[in-house]
C-alpha cells in the first residue's frame, strides 16, 4: 500500500501538477491568479445558467430530472473529450521506462495512469457539475444532509463510468493503430472517423431519443435507459435509500476494478506495439534529398512537423476546422433544420431568427468568429517544445523570428479551411462581392486574434515538463485559459451584434467588426514581439 | 574568442555561478570541469544564450551574447548534455533544419553532412526518423548537425556520453583539426585522462566559484589532472 502511495505520489507531482504553472524560475511565485479567476467566472456562469434553468422547470417540480441530464451532458462530454485524451495519457508515456523496471505489478503501472486520468476529469467534472449541484439547493425541494452526502458521493463516482468508456474506445483505436507502420497517421484517421461517426449521431440523436422517450414510462425511466448513473443520482436525490447508494458505489468500483484486470491482459501487448518504431531501408548518402530554406521557411515546416505528428493536437486543433466545414455543408444541404439548429436556445447557440434570416454575412462573420476561438493550435506549442525549447534558444534566429513562425504556420493551417467553409457558405447566400472580400479578411484577421492570444498565453503558462502530448494540449491551464479568453470575446462579440442589429446596417456592422479584430490583433501582435519575446527569452527547462 | 567576465547567474537565492571570469583564444581546446551540480551547465548555457545571466558580461569575438544574440550564435555551434533533437523528424530533416538556421549554402552543406555521417557511421540512416535511434546515435545526429554549419566555436556539454569508441576516437581527430584551423573547442566534461589529453587549457568550477584556471601544464603540473580535481574536491 506504501508503494501504490508512493507511485500515486510521484505520478501526481511529476506530470500532471496542474497547479504548477511553470518551473520555478528565479525564486518568483508562480502567477495562478488569472487561471483561477477565470475558472471562478467559469463556474459563476454555470451556476447562473443552471439557476435560470431550474426556474424555469420549477412550476413544474422537475428540478431534479434537470439535475440528472446536467450529470449526464458531463459525462458524454468526459467520454468524448476522453477518447483522445486517454490514448496518449495511458499509452506509450515517457515514464514507461522507468515504471516498467521497477518491481511492481504492471496492472498497477497501468492503475496509477488510469487513475491519473481520473483526477483530470474529476477536476473536470467538479468545475461544471458542482456549479449546478449548488444551485439546485435553493430550487430543490427537501433539501437534507442525503441531498449533500449524495452529491459529494457522485462528484467522485461519476467520472469513473465515462473514462472506462474513454479507455475501451482509446484502446481499440491505439490497438488497431499499433498495427500499421505509420501508427501516428493511422490514429489520427481513426479518432477523425470516430468524432465525425460521433457527430453524425448526435445530428440523428434526436430520432433516437424520441424512440427510447416514447418506450420509456416516464422521463425518469428514460433518463435510466439512457444513462444509468445518472438515473440513479436523480433517484437518490428525491427518495433517499442508503442500499442504492451502496449498490451504486459498489457497482463503480466493481467496474473499474474488473476494467483495471481486463486491460492489463492486452495492454502491455498495446503498448510495446506502439513503441515498435519502424525504419526505412538504407538509403545511400547520394540519394538523401537535402534542400535549403530560409529560416523562417524551415522554422514552419518544423511547426508543421510537430503538429502532424501529434494525434492529439491535430485532432483538437483540426476538431472546429472540420466542424466549420460540416456546418457549412449541412446548411446547403438541410438548410431549414440549420437555420432550427441555430436558433433553438435548447442548442447552446440561441442567435435570434431575425439575425440568422435577414443577416447572413452576419451569421458567416459567427461562425467564423466561433470557429476561430475554438480553435486553439498555438496555446500548446511552446509547452510542446518541452526541453527541445533550448534548441531554439540556441540557434541564431531572433526570438521575434521563432515566435512568428508559430503564428504562420498556425494560419497556414487554419485558413484553407476557413476559405472551404467561406466558399460553401458564400455559393449558398450568394454573397456580394464587398461582403465577400470583408468576410475573407475575418478568417485571416479572427483565427491570427485567436493564435496570438494563444501563443501569448503559453508563454506565459508554459508546461515544459510534460510527460504526456495530451497533458499540454488538453489539459494545461494555457489551453484553458485561451479558450476561456476566445469565448468570453466571441460572447462580448454576440452580444454587442444583438444590441445593435437592429440599429445599424449589415455591412457597417461587418466593417466595424473586422475593423475591431484587426485593432485587436495589432494590439496582441504589440505585446506578443515586446512581452512575449521576454516571456519566451525567460523559459527556463 | 570567448571573453567571460565577472559572470554570476542565481537562481533565486541560490548562486549558481558565482563572479567567474576567464577567456579562451582562438585555436584553443578548453576544458570545463566540475562536479555535478558545480554550474559547468549554467554557464555554458549562458555562454550560447540559451539562460540570461544576471551580472557581467560574454563576449564571442568581441560582441556581447547579451546585445547581439544572433550574431554571437551564428559563431557557435552547441552540443547539449542530453542530446535533445526533433524526435519525429527525420535525422536527415533535422540536420537540414539547424542548416537552415545557420543559412548555409547547399554545397557546404552536402559536403559537410556527407563527410561527417560518414565519419559517425550514420551515412545510410539519415532517412529514418531520430525517434528509432538509440542515446549514441541521437549524440551523432546532434553533432553532424553541430558541424555541418562548420562553426567557428564548438561548444560542448558531456559530448562523450553514450558514444561508441570509434565515435570518441572520431570525434577527438575532429576536435584536432578543428583547433589547427584557429577555431575554438569549449567543452565540459567528467572524464579527466580525455581533458588531459586532448586539451590545451582547463578551468574548474567548484559550488559555482572557478577554482583554478590556466593552461594545462600549469594547472596540472606534475600530477595528474584526476588527482589535481581530487585534491580540490576534498578541500572544504
Amino acid at each position: 500500500m506504501k508503494k501504490l502511495y508512493s507511485l500515486i505520489k510521484a505520478s501526481m507531482t511529476s506530470g500532471m501538477n496542474v497547479f504548477k504553472i511553470r518551473s520555478k524560475k528565479e525564486g518568483k511565485k508562480s502567477s495562478s491568479l488569472l487561471p483561477t479567476l477565470i475558472g471562478l467566472y467559469l463556474m459563476f456562469m454555470l451556476w447562473g445558467m443552471a439557476n435560470t434553468m431550474y426556474e424555469k422547470v420549477d412550476p413544474l417540480n422537475i428540478e431534479y430530472i434537470l439535475l440528472a441530464l446536467f450529470a449526464f451532458s458531463i459525462s458524454i462530454i468526459t467520454i468524448i473529450e476522453g477518447i483522445y485524451k486517454a490514448g496518449p495519457l495511458i499509452f506509450n508515456c515517457k515514464d514507461d521506462q522507468l515504471l516498467l523496471s521497477l518491481p511492481i505489478e504492471r496492472s498497477t503501472v497501468l492503475f496509477i495512469r488510469i487513475f491519473k486520468f481520473y483526477v483530470f476529469e474529476l477536476i473536470f467534472n467538479t468545475i461544471f457539475l458542482l456549479p449546478t449541484m449548488i444551485a439546485y439547493i435553493r430550487w430543490g425541494e427537501n433539501i437534507t444532509w442525503t441531498y449533500y452526502l449524495t452529491s459529494i458521493l457522485m462528484l467522485f463516482l461519476l467520472p469513473i463510468i465515462p473514462i472506462i468508456i474513454s479507455c475501451i474506445l482509446a484502446a481499440i483505436i491505439s490497438s488497431i493503430s499499433s498495427r500499421f507502420r505509420f501508427k501516428n497517421a493511422a490514429q489520427i484517421i481513426i479518432s477523425t472517423l470516430f468524432l465525425i461517426g460521433m457527430l453524425f449521431v448526435s445530428y440523428n440523436i434526436e430520432d433516437m431519443f424520441n424512440y427510447i422517450a416514447k418506450h420509456a414510462t416516464s422521463i425518469n425511466d428514460f433518463i435510466t435507459k439512457v444513462y444509468y448513473p445518472a438515473g440513479v443520482y436523480s433517484k437518490l436525490v428525491t427518495d433517499f435509500n442508503a442500499v442504492d447508494l451502496i449498490k451504486f458505489i459498489l457497482i463503480n468500483l466493481a467496474i473499474f476494478v474488473l476494467f483495471i484486470f481486463v486491460l492489463s491482459k492486452f495492454y502491455f501487448k498495446i503498448n510495446s506495439r506502439l513503441k515498435n518504431v519502424s525504419t526505412n531501408k538504407s538509403t545511400k548518402i547520394e540519394k538523401v534529398k537535402i534542400a535549403t530554406k530560409t529560416p523562417t521557411q524551415s522554422l514552419i515546416k518544423k511547426e508543421f512537423n510537430i503538429f502532424f505528428k501529434t494525434p492529439v493536437f491535430i485532432i483538437n486543433a483540426g476538431f472546429a476546422l472540420v466542424l466549420f466545414i460540416l456546418l457549412a455543408v449541412m446548411i446547403c444541404i438541410r438548410y431549414d433544420s440549420m437555420i432550427t439548429l441555430l436558433t433553438n436556445p435548447e442548442t447552446g447557440f440561441n442567435l435570434p431568427m431575425e439575425f440568422v434570416t435577414n443577416n447572413k454575412s452576419l451569421l458567416i462573420f459567427t461562425l467564423i468568429a466561433l470557429t476561430s476561438f475554438m480553435t486553439s493550435i498555438t496555446s500548446s506549442v511552446i509547452s510542446l517544445e518541452g526541453r527541445k525549447i533550448n534548441i531554439l534558444k540556441s540557434l541564431p534566429v531572433s526570438t521575434k523570428e521563432i515566435l512568428m513562425a508559430k503564428i504562420y504556420s498556425s494560419l497556414l493551417l487554419t485558413t484553407p479551411a476557413m476559405i472551404i467553409g467561406d466558399i460553401i457558405l458564400f455559393i449558398k447566400f450568394k454573397t456580394n462581392i464587398l461582403e465577400i472580400l470583408l468576410l475573407l479578411a475575418a478568417s485571416i484577421i479572427l483565427p491570427l486574434a485567436s493564435h496570438l492570444i494563444g501563443l501569448i498565453v503559453n508563454l506565459k503558462y508554459p508546461k515544459l515538463d510534460a510527460e504526456t502530448s495530451a497533458e499540454v494540449v488538453k489539459q494545461s491551464v494555457s489551453s484553458f485559459v485561451s479558450v476561456m479568453i476566445g469565448m468570453i470575446l466571441v460572447v462580448t462579440f454576440v452580444i454587442v451584434l444583438v444590441k445593435l442589429i437592429k440599429k445599424v446596417s449589415a455591412i457597417i456592422l461587418l466593417v466595424s467588426f473586422t475593423g475591431v479584430f484587426l485593432l485587436i490583433d495589432i494590439l496582441l501582435y504589440i505585446y506578443l514581439i515586446n512581452k512575449g519575446v521576454k516571456d519566451f527569452n525567460n523559459l527556463t527547462v | 574568442m570567448i571573453e567571460i567576465k565577472n559572470v554570476t547567474k542565481k537562481y533565486g537565492k541560490k548562486i549558481a555561478v558565482d563572479n567567474v571570469s576567464f577567456t579562451v583564444e582562438d585555436g584553443e581546446i578548453f576544458a570545463f570541469i566540475g562536479h555535478n551540480g558545480a554550474g559547468k551547465t549554467t554557464l555554458i548555457k549562458a555562454i550560447v544564450g540559451i539562460h540570461d545571466f544576471d551580472e557581467g558580461e560574454i563576449l564571442i569575438d568581441g560582441k556581447s551574447i547579451k546585445d547581439e544574440p544572433v550574431a554571437c550564435k551564428k559563431l557557435m555551434a552547441f552540443v547539449p548534455d542530453n542530446p535533445e533533437t526533433y524526435e519525429q523528424m527525420k535525422a536527415i530533416d533535422y540536420i537540414d533544419f539547424i542548416c537552415d538556421m545557420y543559412e548555409v549554402d547547399e554545397e557546404t552543406r552536402k559536403k559537410n553532412i556527407k563527410k561527417y555521417s560518414k565519419l559517425f557511421g550514420m551515412e545510410d540512416k539519415l532517412n529514418d526518423t531520430i525517434d528509432s535511434y538509440s542515446h549514441g546515435m541521437k549524440q551523432k545526429i546532434v553533432l553532424i548537425s553541430a558541424l555541418a554549419h562548420d562553426p567557428k566555436i564548438l561548444i560542448m556539454d558531456e559530448p562523450f556520453v553514450g558514444l561508441d569508441p570509434k565515435a570518441v576516437f572520431e570525434i577527438k581527430e575532429v576536435l584536432n583539426e578543428m583547433v589547427k584551423e584557429g577555431k575554438i573547442i569549449f567543452y565540459s566534461t567528467h572524464i579527466l585522462d580525455v581533458a588531459e589529453k586532448l586539451c590545451s587549457k582547463v578551468a574548474i568550477i567548484k559550488n559555482g566559484k572557478l577554482v583554478k584556471s590556466g593552461s594545462m601544464k600549469q594547472i596540472k603540473g606534475d600530477k595528474s589532472l584526476e588527482n589535481v580535481f581530487m585534491e580540490l574536491e576534498d578541500k572544504e
